[in-house]
C-alpha cells in the first residue's frame, strides 16, 4: 500500500502489492502528488513522512482494508487483552443514569469517536441498560470511513437498540463535527483512534465544543513506551516483529499493521498527551491536594501499553 | 517567585509545552507564616463535593452520594469520573476540610493552658466536628472505605497529618526524637476515639470524652514507665561497661 517508493500495482482482490517493471494504470493517484512541495505542512504517517492533506486519505486507505477483519485481528494481536481494556474503560465510566422515583429519566447522549465497528457503543450501551437500568441513554457511533461504519451497522442490526432507536450512524472527520451541536453530548469517548488523526488538538478542541458543561472526554489509547524498561523491550519486539507478520498471515496485508505499530511508536507520551487535553481546557481527574501538574491524569493499563485519560469540561 | 536549583532542574526537563502548568501553582513543602497555602481542592472539585457532603447523612460515603452533589453543584451524572476513586475521595474530602478548619473552629486565648489540656480539647474538637457535618452515623462506612488496601497510604497520611495538625496549634515546639513519638501516640489515640465515638450514644458524647481522657492518662503513665526503663536499662548497661574494664578487658 505504500503508494510512494516502489514501483507496481495492488490486486484489488487480494490486496497483495505486486512489483512490475512497467507502472500498471491501476495505480491510484498520479506520480505527482506523492512528491511534498517545499512548503507545504507535513505529518507523520507511522514512520513516513506525509503532507497533511494526505494523511486522511491514506488512514482512511488502511482502514478500509481492516474493516472486515477488524475483531479477529485485534484479538490475535492483543491476545484478547484489548476486550479487558474495552470493558474495563466503559465500566469505570459508568454510561447510564439511575432511575429515581422523583426523576424523569431524560438518558445521557454518547458520542463514540473513531468508533466504526461498535465495540465501545455496544457496551456503553449494554452497561446502561443491564446496570444502571437506564432505557434511554443513545450512541451516536461516528467514524470518518464508511467501511468501519458499515461493519458497526451489520452488527447492530439484529441489537433491540436499533429497533429502540437508541444508536445511529454519522460519517464525519473529528477535527470538523459541524453535524454535532455545541454542547449536547454528555460523553465523548474515542477508543484507539484519535492516533489516526491529523491533528489531535484541534480534535480535542471539538470535543471540549460538543460537550455539555460536565461533560466527560475519555480516551482509550495505546502509549508509546511501557514503564518497565525490561518488558518495554520484549513488547517492542512483538510490536515490530510479530504483529505485521500476523497482519500478513491472516489478512494478507502487512502494511496496514506495520503502519499501526508505526503510528503507536509516534503517539506522545501520557504525560505530554494529558497535557494536550488540559490544554484544550479540560479539568483532569485524580489531581488531590497533593497531586501537582498532570502527574496523575491518567490510568495505565497492562503495565502501560494502553492508557485512559480523561477530561471533564467545567461547569 | 526564586526557584531552587532542584525546582530549575525539573522545570527544564518538562516539555517546553508543560512548563506553564508546572510553574502555575509553586507548592512548598513546609508550613509558611508569610505564604499562604493555595486551595487544596480545585473550585470545581471543592463545589461537588461539599455538596455531595450534604447527602451523606442520607446516601452514605456511596457513588449515590457523589452523583446526587454533582447534580446540585450544577454538573451532570456522568462528571463524577471527576473522582477516580469514587466515595474515598468524599471521605478524603470532609477529612482534609476538618483538617484545615481545626485552627478556625478553636483559639487559645489563655495562654496558661497546658499543651496536654490544648491537645485534649483540640481531639474532642475534631471529633465534634464529625457530628456537627452529621457523618458520624456513616463513619464506620468511611473507616470501612480507609481500610481497603489501595487506601491505606492515603488514610495514614491524613491521620499523620491531622496529628501534626493538633500537636503544632497546640503550641509543641519539641525538636527531638519526642517529635515523633508525640505525633505517632497521638495517631493511635485519635484513630482509637473516633472509632469509639461511632458507637457512642450517650448526649454530648460524654462517654467519648471519659475514654479520650483514659487514653491520655494511658499515654502519661507509659511514657513514664517507658522512660524509666531506658534510664535503668542505660545505668545497667553503663556499669557493665565499667565493670569489664576493671577487669582488664579493653572496651
Amino acid at each position: 500500500m505504500r503508494l510512494s517508493a516502489t514501483p507496481g500495482w495492488v490486486c484489488n482482490d487480494c490486496r497483495r502489492s505486486f512489483a512490475s517493471s512497467v507502472r500498471a494504470q491501476q495505480q491510484q493517484q498520479p506520480a505527482s502528488s506523492q512528491h511534498v512541495r517545499q512548503d507545504e505542512k507535513t505529518t507523520h504517517f507511522g514512520f513516513d513522512t506525509v503532507a497533511e492533506n494526505l494523511k486522511a486519505s491514506r488512514v482512511a486507505a488502511v482502514f478500509s482494508s481492516v474493516a472486515s477483519n477488524y475483531d479477529t485481528m485485534n484479538d490475535l494481536m492483543s491476545l484478547g487483552i484489548h476486550r479487558l481494556w474495552k470493558d474495563h474503560f466503559v465500566r469505570s465510566l459508568n454510561p447510564g443514569i439511575r432511575p429515581t422515583a422523583s426523576a424523569q429519566p431524560q438518558g445521557q447522549k454518547i458520542l463514540d469517536i473513531a468508533g466504526g465497528t461498535g465495540d465501545i457503543a455496544f457496551r456503553m450501551l449494554d452497561h446502561a441498560t443491564n446496570i444502571n437500568r437506564d432505557t434511554q441513554t443513545s450512541v451516536i457511533v461516528s467514524d470518518i470511513n464508511p467501511e468501519m461504519l458499515g461493519e458497526g451497522r451489520k452488527r447492530f442490526s439484529t441489537s433491540p437498540y436499533q429497533a429502540a432507536g437508541r444508536v445511529s450512524f454519522m460519517e464525519a472527520n473529528a477535527e470538523q463535527l459541524d453535524q454535532v451541536e455545541s454542547s449536547s453530548i454528555d460523553l465523548y469517548t474515542v477508543a484507539f483512534g484519535i492516533r489516526n488523526f491529523t491533528h489531535k488538538q484541534k480534535a480535542l478542541e471539538e470535543a471540549f465544543r460538543v460537550l455539555k458543561p460536565g461533560g466527560v472526554f475519555a480516551c482509550l489509547e495505546f502509549a508509546p513506551n511501557l514503564n518497565n524498561l525490561l518488558m518495554n523491550a520484549v513488547y517492542k519486539r512483538w510490536s515490530f516483529g510479530a504483529i505485521p507478520l500476523i497482519g500478513q498471515i491472516v489478512a494478507a496485508d502487512r502494511d496496514s499493521y506495520q503502519y499501526l505499530v508505526e503510528s503507536i511508536e509516534k503517539f506522545p507520551s501520557q504525560q505530554e498527551f494529558a497535557g494536550m487535553i488540559r490544554q484544550a481546557g479540560f479539568l483532569l481527574p485524580g489531581q488531590g491536594p497533593e497531586d501537582e501538574g498532570v502527574k496523575a491524569g491518567w490510568e495505565d493499563l497492562t503495565m502501560g501499553i494502553a492508557a485512559i485519560h480523561k477530561g471533564v469540561k467545567p461547569a | 517567585m526564586s526557584l531552587t536549583p532542584l525546582a530549575l532542574r525539573n522545570v527544564l526537563r518538562t516539555p517546553a509545552s508543560l512548563r506553564p502548568l508546572l510553574l502555575q501553582s509553586p507548592r512548598a513543602c513546609y508550613h509558611s507564616y508569610e505564604h499562604t497555602q493555595p486551595p487544596p481542592y480545585r473550585d470545581a472539585d471543592a463545589a461537588i463535593l461539599s455538596s455531595a457532603l450534604t447527602y451523606v447523612p442520607a446516601q452514605g460515603f456511596t457513588q449515590e452520594a457523589l452523583t446526587l452533589g454533582a447534580k446540585d453543584a450544577g454538573y451532570l451524572d456522568i462528571s463524577t469520573n471527576l473522582f477516580p476513586k469514587g466515595a474515598f475521595e468524599l471521605v478524603k474530602y470532609h477529612l482534609v476540610t476538618q483538617r484545615l478548619g481545626l485552627k478556625d473552629r478553636i483559639q487559645f486565648p489563655d495562654e496558661k493552658m497546658g499543651v496536654g489540656r490544648k491537645v485534649r480539647s483540640l481531639v474532642l474538637e475534631r471529633l465534634r466536628a464529625n457530628a456537627d457535618t452529621g457523618v458520624v452515623n456513616r463513619w464506620q462506612e468511611a473507616l470501612a472505605l480507609m481500610s481497603l488496601a489501595e487506601n491505606i497510604p492515603t488514610s495514614l497520611r491524613e491521620l499523620s497529618a491531622l496529628s501534626d495538625e493538633i500537636w503544632f496549634l497546640a503550641g509543641d515546639v519539641s525538636v527531638d526524637t519526642s517529635w515523633y513519638t508525640k505525633r505517632a501516640s497521638l495517631s493511635g489515640i485519635y484513630a482509637a476515639t473516633e472509632i469509639y465515638q461511632t458507637t457512642d450514644q450517650s448526649t454530648d458524647f460524654k462517654d467519648t470524652e471519659q475514654f479520650l481522657d483514659r487514653r491520655l492518662e494511658e499515654l502519661r503513665v507509659m511514657g513514664g514507665a517507658v522512660g524509666n526503663t531506658l534510664e535503668w536499662v542505660g545505668f545497667q548497661g553503663g556499669a557493665l561497661v565499667n565493670l569489664m574494664r576493671s577487669k582488664g578487658v579493653r572496651i
